[in-house]
């Protein structure tokens, strides 16, 4: 049968595809900065409590406070770049989450236990073994949902994989032959928690500039976490690279030409955040992460189209231009950053008040 | 007749959408109307210099961030989640024609999480006039929210001019667009009320426990009439052909009917009874009960505004089994649904196949309203006792006057031949 045959017919986009797939890369980004920072520090502060105990109480209830904040930011932020892929490769993307509807509906369901139980961690704050078992579960539901996330990721574009909906019509379906799947989900999880130790480092900096004790070790505590993990992430990122079919990349094509080029850039950039971190130049190594980040989010979507390639390009979308309701929606958004600015002042001149 | 078919047989789509669907409106009218409840009694306190109405208020704020940033929050995306499981094709259509109303409602989500996080941390950080600027800007966001996803679902009631022009705006603002923006906006109201009533009979002294119900007794009765206003006004913006469908055609229709109606009684009787000085013992059941009256009340509205879209996802635009009004004489012509359709796998019906077939005819066409076995709409039911023929008949009936509720039969002959096998055969089970 021919697989081509079976992907669904695309609705018409609004405005250029340029704009929609800018907004799904920069939202992406987004999404993916405030979950590693909630998986990270999650995780981290899971380890520490178990090895460190009380001694780990100011980092723990630090991140117990944040979490379900961060989650909150998580989700929001997660909105969008569903939106946004939806537009761009929803016939993709709606027919892999067909496919494994069940598994695609429990990420509902662990989402709001992990949310109750985070908020139920922060009430309980450290101090009690059910408080570090309520971080424990929810810290687990959200690896199965990052699996569950990257399991939609690949069967979305590897539509080889759907024929085999005919003999499992009940949503269960989970990616096979896969090559990259692995590497992907370690190499993402190891971003996660690399980025998590970042942000504790940044928050101890934060308030040790602030003229806060005991930042010290927490500072150097995150910097290693980021420094050892992204270290072991190189492995895993030429793992993960080495997998990749070599015929995927098309060199010769202006997106296959993009990817190479960013993932050669993005290491630089990652190396020299390490060596920020472990210098102690938390905030520049931050902003060098991020740029690292942001260039492998871009690289990332490079390679979807080059694995949708054989079905698809962004040129062949029917479009029906009707730009005013974009143009609002980008005021709109600089407003809500003008107003974001405001409030977070706002909050952090209340707390001067305060101590 | 794109996009494969969850296959859900037993709960079909209705029960799942439903249970996440009335959790979620409940709350998110909540989340608006309780952001005004905040602020107004927010300033009710200062202007009364009262330390216990403010308590109230911060205790009050504690349980809404909760209730309405987790399970809210997480409900909404749940409802994005299951719809676009169970009909892709139409959840592709609000994509594409109002992403930018959903990006706009994006951003609004993201201020009221912010705003809300701030306001609940500085009460007695910021200067009252600037905390309660807070409470505003997180109740305009929220009610502006509200508004635009008004705007998608009365969209899929009446989309009007959109169906001629395609415009964004025309879908958007379409003919139900400002009845129902205020029936929702009062109905948000009355839920504020609701709520402030529960949590206001946890109050230890009694003079502010009473104090505090009555006040909140007001959220319901204050806005009520209104409501019905704009009720009667939504009904009358509905084009005559919907509108008989609603309250006269569509089977089932009735419980949901005298359910909202019995229901508005309920609300304005248990603001008055909520008035009356009692202890908290009977107070508090009694509001606990006002509220799951709340939630058949909201519920009942739903699914009246849902099941009176019948038989269409999008009304005049979309079947509810996602083949598009315009496209449906030409399946015939080209072949049936069974070749036509993306995601089948028998494209032509043989003697070996007959059943396989009609089963994948009975998914395409017929499993996004009818479950096998389940709760909502169960086939196996409706076709109880019935022979071949009468089957026969009525298929070849849907979409006529007889059942207006149901999309015509979109197959050829020997499509519906095996469909009534394979409903013959799911009886014999
Ligand atoms: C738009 C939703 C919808 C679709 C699609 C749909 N039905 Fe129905 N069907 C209904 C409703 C509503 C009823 C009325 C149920 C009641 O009376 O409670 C109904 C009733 C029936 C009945 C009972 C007779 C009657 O008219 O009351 C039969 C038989 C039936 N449907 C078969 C089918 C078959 C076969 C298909 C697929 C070809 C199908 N339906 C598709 C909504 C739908």
């Amino acid at each position: 049968m021919d697989i081509a045959s079976f992907v669904p017919v695309a609705d018409a986009i609004p405005v250029h595809w340029f704009w929609l797939q800018s907004l799904l890369t920069a939202t992406t980004f987004l999404h993916l900065v405030a979950m590693n920072v909630l998986l990270g520090s999650g995780i981290i502060a899971l380890v520490i409590m178990f090895r460190r105990g009380e001694a780990a109480r100011p980092l723990s209830c630090a991140v117990a406070e944040s979490l379900p904040y961060s989650m909150a930011l998580t989700v929001n932020l997660g909105v969008a770049p569903l939106l946004f892929v939806q537009v761009l490769y929803g016939q993709f993307f709606y027919t892999s989450s067909v496919l494994m509807a069940k598994l695609w509906f429990v990420v509902f369901a662990l989402l709001l236990i992990a949310y109750s139980l985070l908020y139920l961690h922060k009430v309980g704050m450290g101090t009690s073994r059910t408080s570090l078992t309520f971080l424990t579960i929810a810290v687990l539901m959200l690896l199965v949902i990052s699996f569950i996330f990257a399991n939609n990721i690949s069967l979305m574009q590897l539509p080889e994989n759907w024929l085999r909906y005919f003999d499992q019509r009940a949503g269960w379906l989970i990616t096979k032959g896969d090559p990259v799947f692995l590497p992907r989900l370690f190499h993402f999880l190891a971003s996660a928690v690399a980025m998590g130790g970042l942000a504790i480092a940044v928050y101890f900096e934060f308030r040790r500039r602030r003229g806060d004790g005991d930042t010290d070790q927490w500072i150097r505590l995150g910097s290693t976490w980021f420094a050892l993990t992204t270290g072991i992430n190189f492995g895993i990122g030429f793992w993960f690279l080495g997998r990749i079919p070599s015929n995927l990349i098309d060199l010769s094509h202006p997106v296959g030409q993009l990817y190479a080029a960013l993932i050669l850039v993005s290491i630089p950039v990652a190396i020299v955040s390490v060596i920020r971190a472990m210098s102690g130049k938390i905030y520049p190594a931050a902003g060098w992460a991020l740029t690292a980040v942001l260039l492998m989010t871009i690289a990332r979507d490079c390679l979807r189209l080059e694995y949708l390639k054989p079905y698809f390009s962004l040129d062949i979308l029917p479009q029906r231009a009707q730009y005013l309701p974009m143009v609002l929606f980008l005021l709109l958004f600089v407003g809500a950053l003008y107003l974001t600015v405001w409030m977070i002042k706002l909050l952090h001149t209340s707390q001067e008040v305060q101590s | 007749m794109n996009y494969p078919v969850w296959e859900l047989s037993f709960a079909g789509g209705g029960l799942l959408i439903a249970m996440v669907a009335v959790i979620h409106v409940f709350i998110s009218h909540f989340s608006v109307g309780g952001g005004l409840f905040l602020v107004l009694t927010e300033i009710k306190a200062n202007r009364e210099k009262s330390p216990a109405i403010m308590a109230y208020v911060k205790a009050h704020t504690r349980f809404f961030v909760i209730l309405t940033m987790v399970f809210g929050a997480l409900t909404g995306v749940g409802i994005w989640f299951t719809i676009s499981l169970l009909n892709p094709a139409a959840v592709s259509v609000l994509v594409h024609n109002f992403v930018f109303a959903w990006a706009i409602e994006w951003v609004l989500f993201f201020i009221e999480i912010l705003s809300l996080i701030i306001y609940y941390h500085t009460f007695d950080r910021l200067d009252p006039k600037i905390h309660q600027l807070i409470g505003w800007i997180y109740f305009i966001s929220a009610w502006l929210s509200l508004v635009v996803i008004n705007g998608i679902i009365g969209f899929m009631l009446t989309p009007g001019a959109w169906l001629v022009t395609g415009n964004f705006w025309d879908g958007l603002l379409n003919p139900v667009f400002w009845p129902s923006m205020f029936f929702r906006t009062f109905l948000a109201l009355i839920i504020a009320g609701l709520f402030g009533m529960v949590t206001a009979t946890f109050q230890k002294d009694r003079e502010i426990r009473q104090t505090l119900v009555r006040y909140g007794a007001h959220w319901l009765l204050c806005p009520f009439g209104l409501l019905l206003a704009s009720a009667w006004w939504y009904r009358a913006t509905l084009p005559p052909a919907l509108e008989e469908m609603v309250f006269s055609r569509m089977p089932g229709m009735a419980t949901f009917l005298l359910g909202f109606a019995v229901c508005s009684a309920l609300i304005v009787l248990g603001g008055l009874v909520m008035a009356i000085r009692m202890p908290a013992r009977l107070s508090r059941p009694l509001a606990l009960v006002m509220l799951l009256v709340g939630l058949t009340y909201i519920g009942s509205f739903e699914f009246i505004r849902e099941k009176g879209r019948k038989p269409f996802v999008i009304h005049g635009y979309m079947y509810a089994n996602s083949i598009l009004t315009e496209d449906l004489p030409s399946v015939k012509q080209n072949g049936g649904v069974l070749q036509i359709a993306k995601w089948s796998l028998n494209k032509t019906i043989t003697d070996e196949n007959r059943l396989e077939a009609g089963a994948e005819i009975f998914t395409l066409l017929c499993l996004s309203c009818h479950s096998v076995g389940g709760p909502f709409n169960n086939i196996l039911k409706v076709t109880d006792g019935l022979r071949p023929m009468g089957m026969k008949a009525i298929i070849t009936t849907m979409g006529s006057d007889l059942r207006p509720y149901m999309p015509p039969f979109a197959g050829t002959n020997l499509e519906k031949g095996a469909l009534v096998e394979y409903l013959t055969s799911l009886q014999q089970k």
